[in-house]
């Protein structure tokens, strides 16, 4: 099996099915929402037969919680669903955050607010994903921007979710998951498994310290496991919630662990890098840019692969060598602010937005014209 | 705490192959003082929680601790998709009728005309009858006895620790702080009077003289076994792995 | 066996007094070290399970006790004789 590349044309969807499947996915809860029901039909079909379990629940309040739950069994475990239900889950993704649980949750984004437009694309909803529970806490996502990155990157989120013992997110649309491309599935892919208390493995997850992401003690092996969403120590199995130290060391522990490891986690691309004008965009939106920026020698793309926790590095880097960036979202503007201040730090000054509404990425000739505004061509 | 640790020891279970699972409440902090694997979780998802685990490791046993707000209110939806699946855990609902925790506010089992924090002229709604509904929702085991009973809720604990599917104890509890003080039952002895007085047995009380699902001063707790069935269990119908008792 | 309160654990609610049907119990007069008016065995002898070993018949008292206070401890030569 090892080398072969197998190829297929398949929906963004089914390739995120395939990715999971492949990183060893083995509990999956969800429930019917536009436009991620295919992830979940897909997994239906296949998950019984990889050996693991699918389950549709009640409610995505459910799906979530049957998800932490089934990750505390030692297993790797995902969930899907798109705004409406992806609102519906906050609470317990923070009880994921504060608990250290490995689990992925898959959004395909749609037309928001509420019900919105569940058939249309949007990036509405990339705030939320590292701010929608309440307290401080840091999370991983990626946004792919193709199938086969639908593939790549889910399993990138798997592999992240299992080393930092965090939540992590594949922040995919309605554009994405629906178009159809060419999925090639190499035979190689590199897998990462949690780090588990009481077994030693070679394993990437175990170059990562014990003071920043403690062992994990799989229920049902005699580690007396305590799990809580309440403040509690590291070293004794107890509820803390009155110790303000105790409360503010875990908060930083939990937040710096990914932070600190940005550089291992972030991932992007860029394309005429040091061009005097340099799109800053993610997902469905670097579509247009994309063909702009591989056609026009003036114009640059930094395309970011990895949305949370905020790249600092590539944006600083790229708006330390252009005169001017232009951020493309489809949104009324979330991860712009947080650009525009890392750009302004590294010395750019002229920072513009544009941004699509309606559920279309901004086309080629879209984005042609607003460059042409700005004088950037 | 002390019956369901009783029939844990007479039937011999291993502490090491059971997780505990708990939601919010008083109640549900029970998993965190037993000396085995626990999950506090958030509040009226326990039963989500516990099917995650549950089929993703079939070997363990869950016992789920829970209270009539935790299971009856907020998861609702989930307790009743929970006895309708039919997966297999033990989940004891201690029925304090009040939300004890946060200082008294009124349950959907707080009797009617009955004072908490939130209904100071008295509990203009009627309380749910949670045993009945997990009759109705399918589980494979129900009972409801008070802390009055603690002989009989022993044996139930027993038998429900030994059945497959959806078992679920229903234990009325006292509340002398939060419940009691404010309906002139402040000493934990008057609760357990009340008990006393208002129990009727299921297969004894005539339907049309009892109406079960009011309960008050003047009216009656069922108590007893109310099903013990051996309706397929989730886990069988999927063909997942083989589980634990 | 007997029963033998544990007086870092009884809080002096007196569900003991309450429910034993052979009135083994009685409430306190004194505090304990932990401040409660701690109940106390006053009758041992009139326990259904007085010179009982192995399985026993009532344990209300054990089970009732919502601080998990009460244990079964042996009796010895001279209490059995009561």
């Amino acid at each position: 099996m090892s080398g072969k590349v197998k190829e297929y044309f398949v929906q963004g969807n089914d390739a995120c099915v395939e990715a999971a499947l492949v990183a060893g996915l083995k509990f999956f809860a969800g429930y019917p929402i536009t436009p991620s029901t295919e992830i979940a039909e897909g997994l239906a079909a296949r998950l019984p037969k990889a050996g693991g379990v699918f389950l549709q629940m009640e409610d995505e309040i459910a799906c979530i919680s049957a998800v932490i739950g089934a990750s505390w069994g030692g297993v790797k475990s995902m969930t899907a669903t798109s705004g409406p239900g992806f609102s519906l889950m906050q609470e317990a993704i923070g009880y994921a955050a504060m608990s250290e649980t490995p689990v992925v949750i898959v959004n395909v984004m749609r037309g928001g607010p509420s019900t919105g437009q569940p058939t249309r694309a949007s990036q509405g909803d990339v705030m939320q994903t590292k701010y929608g529970s309440h307290g401080d806490y840091q999370v991983i996502a990626f946004a792919p921007a193709s199938v086969q990155e639908m593939f790549d990157l889910t399993v990138q989120t798997f592999n992240y979710a299992e080393k930092y013992r965090v939540p992590a997110f594949v922040l995919s649309d309605a554009e994405i998951g629906h178009m159809r491309g060419l999925l090639r599935v190499p035979g190689n892919v590199k897998i990462v498994n949690r780090k588990e208390r009481g077994v030693v493995r070679d394993d990437e997850a175990y170059t990562v310290s014990d003071d920043v992401v403690r062992p994990f003690p799989v229920f049902g092996r005699g580690h007396k496991t305590m799990i809580t969403g309440m403040t509690h120590y590291r070293e004794k199995p107890r509820i803390e919630p009155e110790d303000t130290k105790v409360h503010s060391d875990l908060v930083h522990r939990l937040n710096e662990k990914v932070t600190n490891n940005r550089k291992d986690i972030n991932k992007w691309e860029v394309v005429n890098e040091g061009a005097k004008t340099m799109i800053v965009s993610y997902g469905s939106s670097s579509l247009g840019p994309m063909e702009i920026a591989s056609k026009e020698p003036n114009v640059g793309l930094l395309r970011l692969k990895s949305v949370w926790p905020f790249p600092e590095e590539p944006v600083q880097d790229v708006a330390g060598k252009c005169e001017r960036i232009l951020v493309c979202e489809m949104n009324m503007g979330q991860l712009y602010w947080a650009i525009k201040r890392a750009a302004l730090e590294a010395g750019c000054r002229k920072i513009e937005f544009m941004s699509k509404l309606g559920g279309d990425p901004p086309t080629p000739a879209e984005v042609r014209a607003r460059l042409k505004e700005m004088g950037a061509i | 705490m002390n019956c369901f640790y009783r029939a844990f020891n007479e039937l011999d279970l291993d502490l090491q192959k059971t997780a505990f699972i708990g939601g919010i409440g008083c109640s549900s902090r029970i998993p965190l003082y037993i000396n085995s694997d626990a999950m506090h979780t958030t509040h009226g998802r326990a039963l989500a929680f516990a099917t995650g685990l549950r089929l993703a490791r079939p070997d363990l046993r869950i016992v789920v601790f829970t209270g009539d707000g935790d299971l009856g209110a907020i998861g609702g939806n989930h307790f009743i998709n929970g006895c309708r699946r039919n997966v297999d855990m033990t989940v004891i609902c201690i029925n304090n009728n009040i939300y004890g925790m946060t200082g008294g506010q009124a349950s959907i089992t707080t009797p009617h005309d009955f004072l908490s924090t939130t209904t100071p002229q008295g509990n203009k709604e009627y309380p749910f009858d949670l045993a009945e509904i997990a009759v109705a929702a399918g589980a494979n085991y129900v009972a409801r006895w008070t802390t009055r009973h603690v002989h009989e809720l022993t044996k139930s604990m027993k038998t429900a620790l030994q059945k497959k599917g959806f078992r679920m104890v229903e234990v009325v509890s006292q509340c002398p702080t939060n419940f009691g003080r404010r309906n002139k039952m402040a000493d934990p002895t008057q609760m357990l009077d009340w008990f006393k007085e208002s129990s009727v047995r299921r297969d004894k009380a005539r339907a049309e003289e009892i109406d079960h699902v009011d309960l008050n001063l003047a009216g009656q707790i069922t108590i007893g076994e109310f099903c013990n069935r051996d309706r397929a269990c989730f886990e069988d119908l999927i063909g997942v792995g083989k589980h634990g008792e | 066996m007997k029963p033998v309160i544990d007086l870092r654990y009884c809080k002096g609610c007196n569900i003991c007094v309450y429910i034993c049907p052979k009135k083994c119990y009685t409430k306190g007069a004194d505090l304990s070290q932990m401040g409660y008016f701690a109940a106390v065995v006053s009758s041992p002898e009139k326990c259904y399970n007085h010179n009982r070993e192995g399985r026993l018949i009532c344990e209300l008292c054990v089970l009732s006790c919502p601080e998990q206070a009460i244990s079964w401890h042996p009796e010895t030569e001279e209490e059995k004789r009561k």
